[in-house]
């Protein structure tokens, strides 16, 4: 691959993923304003188990 | 050779790269959006009760029932309420208001409904919860409002309309705190509270639970918990929190009988605070530190005589069984 096409390709790359990334991130701070916190704590992950 | 060697490179840089933004998509998607998903929609805030449980008039409804000596005709006061006492006021409506008070847009009630729009203009009960609500009879829509205290804003919004509201203790209710049920935490005090709020503990290992971080949620302002709890912080400011946090091991607040009686979720469980459960009998006895009254709201120029009554007929007897009846605990003896 050229440079100049590699440099492109990385940038549209690098363009989707972060625009994909902060549409995700609005997506939540939305919704954790939204949401039952009831709900939200009871989904809490816990890896320690009870 | 080395074209291929460029090429493998390019390869490989352009594959990390989105291997790195896909595991950090990964991870925020277990930590939180999972938790979110089909959370926030206006339905699920709507099904923050399920109204339909508690309507008047309906044979199969979770209604507390009591003979109220008391029927009111005539004008026939609106009366609105908090979420978590929708089951008393429709509880009251049922016992001392003629059948077909209460009326639904479209003939009956539908449960696509958010916050209670389905209820007709004409209808004597509305469910507007306590943001809308407190503007409500503020602005004369409704007669008597059922909640927890109000806060600075609305208390300011009826200085600014003139307007001269009478709060009207009618029963107690526990603010209470919880956690998830896999949280080995079950006490703290009031003080580790204002300290895990104030910013004094980030981090569930200082509370005897494991190396976590805490994150304390916080409620949209107005609503009758957030105010319930800025009376609990007293002087206490709340402290901002570390991004971190919404990682960590949470901590939220409201009131019991909305924890109990309306979501009953097992995989959240409440506190005691300073050793006590918030149980009726700890609630009654003043063991339970995070007692709160809650109130019959009225303007105090209503001019509908009818407001009065009623009022006077929730501290009665009657009144009162039927807000022991409906999960709450009574405030006259």
């Amino acid at each position: 691959m050229k440079e100049k096409t590699f440099r492109r390709l990385l940038i549209i790359v690098m363009v989707v993923c972060i625009t994909v990334t902060v549409i995700h991130f609005a997506y939540d701070v939305y919704a954790y304003w939204h949401c039952s916190i009831i709900y939200f704590i009871a989904k809490e992950l816990w890896p320690y188990g009870a | 050779m080395a074209r291929r060697k460029t090429l493998v490179w390019q390869i490989v840089l352009i594959l990390t790269v989105i291997a790195l933004f896909l595991s950090f998509n990964v991870g925020l998607y277990a930590a939180l959006t999972r938790r979110l998903s089909n959370n926030f929609s206006g339905t699920s805030q709507a099904k923050m009760i399920d109204v339909r449980r508690y309507l008047p008039f309906e044979e199969d409804s979770d209604l507390a029932r009591v003979n109220a000596t008391l029927k009111l005709s005539g004008e026939l006061p609106v009366l609105d309420g908090a979420a978590a006492l929708v089951p008393v006021y429709a509880s009251v409506i049922n016992a001392v208001y003629p059948s077909g008070s209460v009326t639904y847009e479209g003939g009956a009630f539908s449960d696509d409904n958010y916050y209670g729009e389905n209820f007709a203009a004409d209808s004597k009960m509305q469910y507007k919860n306590t943001v809308r609500g407190y503007k409500a009879i503020v602005d004369g829509e409704t007669d008597i409002f059922f909640s927890a205290a109000p806060s600075e804003e609305q208390k300011a919004y009826a200085d600014e309309q003139g307007v001269q509201l009478h709060y009207e203790p009618i029963g107690l209710e526990a603010f209470v705190f919880f956690v998830n049920a896999k949280n080995p935490v079950n006490d703290l005090t009031a003080e580790q509270i204002r300290g895990i709020y104030g910013g004094t503990y980030t981090n569930w290992a200082e509370l005897g639970g494991p190396d976590r971080p805490i994150n304390p949620v916080t409620r949209l302002a107005g609503s009758g918990s957030q105010s319930a709890m800025e009376k609990f912080m007293g002087e206490t400011p709340f402290a901002k929190k570390s991004p971190l946090a919404f990682f960590g091991a949470s901590i939220g607040y409201s009131f019991r009988y909305y924890m109990e009686g309306i979501v009953d979720n097992n995989e959240v469980k409440m506190l005691s605070l300073n050793g006590a459960a918030p149980s009726p009998e700890n609630i009654r006895s003043g063991a339970y530190p995070a007692v709160a009254q809650f109130y019959a709201v009225y303007r105090e120029d209503d001019p509908n005589l009818n407001v009065k009554a009623l009022v006077a007929w929730l501290l009665s007897d009657e009144g009162q069984t039927l807000i022991e009846r409906s999960g709450y605990v009574r405030i006259t003896s």
